[in-house]
């Protein structure tokens, strides 16, 4: 009945209001808590909520010849992606995209999973496509809604050389790589980073410095307009470098070794500078370019000539007589050493139960010095350093750089090897090897193992007279410190006069390295090394004077035979090329 | 005896003009909010709680000139009706997982547990005014419960735990205005108690002493106070069982607000976005149409659950602050006619309104600021939804005409 009186009391409304302001009290507490007490802290979290950093990518440096030719360029590509969030009908989409780009659509949806990292952030499906491509799927644009397609700059060589064990390549930066590196921090994943050769070796210039934009996004990631109080950064491209390579130079030397194995180091003496390089084989410079196919890369890894091996700077060799010119000067350096006594060579000469042979098996009669560093003949050396101490040879060695890295511009150098008493007595024991060993490295076989990069210093400094720098490609202002032979001035005229006899005599090894050329002298050794893999290698190392200018060489060919007949003749083609060329430049 | 008719001027005006007010700052804070918001133009949350303000408006003014013992006199049948209605969504297709929604082939949907908070109001407060029960007993207390406790279990397997609980909440301060002992409402809540303890060894065993020490002072039969200690212990000790039979999403809700770092893109997300609108707008918030938060959808289901975290990113402490303390003035506004009221029934109804307003701003609130799980609740006069905003102005109009102290 609507009769009932109301019996509510005064106490009854007064608990009732007490609680109600009491709940709108616990509330306010609440809030002014996290409004005020917290606010400092909630305003940061809310501004790392929404601002989300995103870096471009800065352009490589480019990569020039001593000219200004460009060896290393970038070209634009266009990487395909696609934005999860704005993608239905996957397959059929990924099927219309391996048709236009000849991408098999396994791959484009392998790719896709590979690369997502979110519903609103692009994830790459391909990359480069050409121009021409991209203009066909945008052809085909409303049939792909959600698929997108960014500029990526790759690399791109228009030289018309190869100098792919110089150049290097660049690596796409993933997981396990960005974890490898010390400096983590300035890449991101699918950043190039220089991974072999110059690239990698000067990957501080060219990499260049990323740019930075700041953008807002919304909660589900997707960009809604730039941050006005943080300003973008542009990116700041790479350094070019310029290397010591002369186009002409390389490609001569490209061309000569085509179709061979070995190795062929051009330079000039006194400054180090590399004017051409060629480990052959080589690959082509963009092999690590772009898509490559599994098997194209078994291909490269199972050949049995191992091209991607730098044999220039980490092949070991015997060098063969080409060190004769270390043996000289360890005998000239010793003052009872008398360069004009003969002693004779039979063919062979016999130390205890062990018979060594002179490569010239009727033997060269008397012989002194110079006459047996121009018939290269071997029983005369054996003869001279016979009573010297293993250890007087081997510092001769090293002190030419033999034994240790010369510090060359590009990673992965060997050392080689200079054997000295304390390394045989280990690996032999100390009864366990002879003077036999002396004898074999006095004409550089036995334990001696040398690269070629190493036998491009020793020639250096031979023409040098002891000053040349150190081998590199790059011109930079500070070199790290060569070794530095010290001879008398008298001793280094003296090899420089036989090394020219080796080629100017009619009798020389070397003479066939001396090109018809008016004016120009060439210096040199040739070097026949035995080895374990079959037909000997054939050496030449020497250098050319032509007017003021002098460059020298090596020649380098694996089982190519003997290096008068075989290695002589291309130094010889070599050097007439480089003047043919100066010539042609002259008269421009 | 005097006609219908009554002079407006009687209505309490401090009530009318909480509600304009409280009603205006939504519409700011929903305008805010629908800048950018996709879809034409009567589509964005701003647009359609300024239609719905229609029917609600006119739904309040019918209200006023229903005589009120005709609300008095079929409170029952409507009860009755509204019970149906509730049901109905079951008999439909569920929508998003749920059965709240009542598609009658209007362009928008209705939520009939909306309208349940009404008719269950009305028909307790005419049962409880009706009957000049001994409240003394803890008996009489059973038929008003069960009023309540009808529409709560249908709500509660729609599912839709948070209007549930909204539906309950009024019997216990309407049976305490109709004179039921303190005690007594202490024995109602106990079980809940009891089973809530039970997951958490310390709280459960100081539940377990507070039980008993309170049935001590309090000095019921032995036999009945031995029955309702025991009774209360062996609860807890079984919801662990009951506990496995709620459903994952009941469970996670609760979870997840015992730790919130378990899942930080689910309800916690929610909480933690929140509360980051709610700080990072400090005192005087970061200007209408500024909140970083809200603009760029950090902020989950800011137009209804969480309008108050905008609220609070974009126009700061300061509006926050006036908001609560005008809902807390209204509330004790509608408590103060209740108190003045000449009936029982009026008195009663108007308690139950105060109380179901005072659940939603508690709610709503403390779910935004992390105090309590996350419930599916909107804020009244602010939240945009059309079922609940007709129900509010209902709720006033209920509230106006039995404020108007006359004599039929």
């Amino acid at each position: 009945m609507l009769k009932a009186d109301n019996i509510v009391s005064f106490h009854q409304y007064l608990v009732a209001i007490g609680i109600t302001w009491l709940l709108i009290i616990v509330l306010l507490a609440r809030f002014f808590q996290i409004q005020i007490l917290g606010h400092d802290r909630y305003q940061k979290k809310a501004n790392t909520n929404r601002i989300r950093k995103v870096t471009t990518t800065a352009p490589r440096g480019l990569i020039l010849d001593r000219n200004g030719q460009i060896l290393v360029d970038n070209l634009p590509t266009y990487v395909l992606t696609a934005i999860p969030g704005e993608l239905s009908e996957k397959g059929e989409k990924f099927g219309i995209i391996s048709n236009i780009i000849g991408l098999d659509s396994i791959t484009v949806s392998k790719n896709y999973k590979k690369y997502y990292r979110g519903r609103f952030i692009p994830t790459r499906l391909a990359k480069d496509l050409t121009f021409h491509q991209i203009s066909k799927l945008e052809e085909n644009r409303l049939n792909l809604e959600g698929v997108y397609y960014q500029q990526f700059p790759e690399r791109y060589f228009p030289s018309k050389v190869r100098a792919s064990h110089i150049l290097g390549y660049v690596k796409e930066v993933d997981k396990p790589i960005r974890n490898s590196l010390d400096d983590k921090n300035e890449y991101e994943l699918g950043d190039m980073i220089g991974w072999n050769g110059l690239e990698k070796k000067y990957e501080s210039y060219l990499k260049g410095k990323r740019g930075v934009y700041f953008y807002e996004v919304d909660a589900f990631g997707r960009e809604v307009g730039y941050v006005t109080d943080l300003p973008p950064q542009n990116p700041e491209p790479g350094q070019n470098i310029i290397t010591t390579l002369d186009i002409n130079v390389q490609e001569t030397l490209e061309k000569l070794m085509e179709g061979r194995r070995g190795v062929i180091l051009v330079g000039i003496p006194e400054t180090g500078e590399i004017l051409g390089a060629v480990s052959a084989p080589d690959y082509k410079p963009d092999l690590f370019t772009g898509l490559m196919l599994e098997q194209e890369w078994k291909n490269v890894l199972n050949y049995p000539e191992k091209p991607l091996i730098n044999r220039f700077n980490q092949g070991l060799y015997p060098p063969g007589s080409i060190v004769k010119m270390v043996t000289a000067a360890t005998l000239l350096n010793n003052p009872e050493f008398d360069p004009y006594g003969e002693r004779k060579c039979e063919g062979s000469y016999q130390i205890g139960d062990r018979l060594f042979r002179c490569w010239w098996i009727q033997g060269h009669g008397k012989m002194n010095l110079t006459s047996a560093m121009l018939n290269s003949c071997d029983i005369y050396f054996y003869k001279s350093i016979h009573y010297f101490d293993l250890d007087k040879l081997s510092n001769s060695f090293r002190a030419f750089g033999f034994g240790q890295p010369t510090q060359i511009d590009i990673s992965g150098e060997s050392s080689g090897l200079v054997p000295s008493i304390s390394y045989m007595n280990k690996r032999y024991g100390r009864y366990g090897w002879s003077k036999g060993a002396l004898l074999n490295i006095s004409i550089g076989q036995g334990e001696l193992l040398v690269t070629p990069i190493q036998v491009f210093n020793y020639v250096n400094l031979i023409a040098s007279k002891g000053k040349a720098k150190v081998p590199h490609f790059v011109m930079v202002d500070r070199l790290p410190e060569n070794v530095q032979p010290d001879f008398e001035s008298d001793l280094w005229d003296r090899i420089v006069l036989d090394m020219r006899a080796v080629i100017a005599h009619k009798n020389g090894t070397g003479k066939s390295a001396q090109p018809n050329i008016p004016g120009l002298k060439v210096f040199g050794k040739t070097g026949t090394a035995e080895n374990p893999h079959g037909e000997d290698h054939a050496w030449f190392t020497g250098w050319a004077e032509y007017y003021d200018q002098k460059f020298s060489i090596v020649v380098l060919l694996e089982n190519g035979g003997s290096g008068g007949t075989v290695a002589a003749p291309m130094a010889g083609m070599v050097f007439s090329q480089i003047i043919h060329h100066q010539e042609m430049a002259a008269e421009l | 005896m005097r006609s219908q008719s009554f002079e407006l001027k009687e209505l309490p005006i401090k009530i009318i003009w909480a509600v304009v007010f409280l009603t205006i700052v939504g519409l700011i804070v929903l305008r805010s909010i629908s800048q950018h918001h996709p879809g034409g133009v009567l589509q964005n949350p701003f647009s359609k709680q300024f239609l719905f303000l229609i029917p609600a408006i006119i739904c309040m003014i019918g209200i006023i000139y229903i005589p009120r013992f005709t609300i008095h006199k079929y409170s029952y049948t409507v009860y009755a009706i509204g019970i149906i209605f509730v049901i109905l969504p079951f008999f439909g297709s569920p929508h998003a997982g749920t059965y709240r929604w009542l598609n009658m082939g209007l362009p928008f949907g209705i939520q009939p547990s909306e309208f349940a908070k009404v008719f269950t109001i009305i028909a307790l407060a005419r049962y409880l005014s009706d009957h000049n029960l001994q409240m003394k007993h803890f008996t009489a207390t059973i038929i008003p419960f069960l009023l309540v406790l009808v529409p709560t279990a249908i709500v509660m397997n729609q599912p839709d735990l948070g209007t549930a609980i909204v539906i309950m909440t009024p019997v216990l301060p309407m049976l305490y205005w109709s004179g039921a002992r303190p005690f007594h409402l202490f024995l109602l809540l106990a079980p809940l108690l009891s089973m809530l303890t039970a997951f958490h060894n310390i709280a459960f065993t100081v539940w377990t002493i507070v039980l008993g020490m309170t049935i001590i002072i309090a000095r019921p039969k032995r036999l009945l106070s031995l029955g309702l200690f025991f009774g209360n212990v062996f609860l807890g000790l079984f919801s662990p069982f009951l506990w496995n039979s709620l459903t994952i999403y009941q469970q996670n809700r609760i979870l997840t607000f015992i730790n919130p770092e378990k899942d930080p893109l689910g309800a916690a997300y929610q909480i933690i976005q929140s509360k980051t609108a709610i700080g990072s707008g400090g005192l005087f918030g970061k200007g209408w149409g500024e909140g970083t938060q809200t603009h760029l959808k950090f902020l989950p289901v800011q137009e209804s659950d969480f309008i108050l975290s905008v609220m609070g990113e974009e126009l700061g402490f300061v509006t926050v602050s006036l908001v609560l303390v005008v809902f807390g003035y209204l509330i004790a506004q509608v408590m103060k006619q209740s108190y003045f009221s000449k009936d029982r029934f009026s008195s009663l109804a108007l308690i139950g309104f105060a109380t179901i307003f005072m659940a939603h701003v508690f709610v709503n609130t403390a779910m935004t600021v992390g105090l309590i799980p996350v419930k599916g609740l909107p804020f009244p006069f602010i939240s945009a939804g059309g079922s609940f905003l007709i129900t509010s102005y209902m709720m006033i109009g209920l509230i106006l005409k039995l404020s108007v102290n006359y004599t039929d």
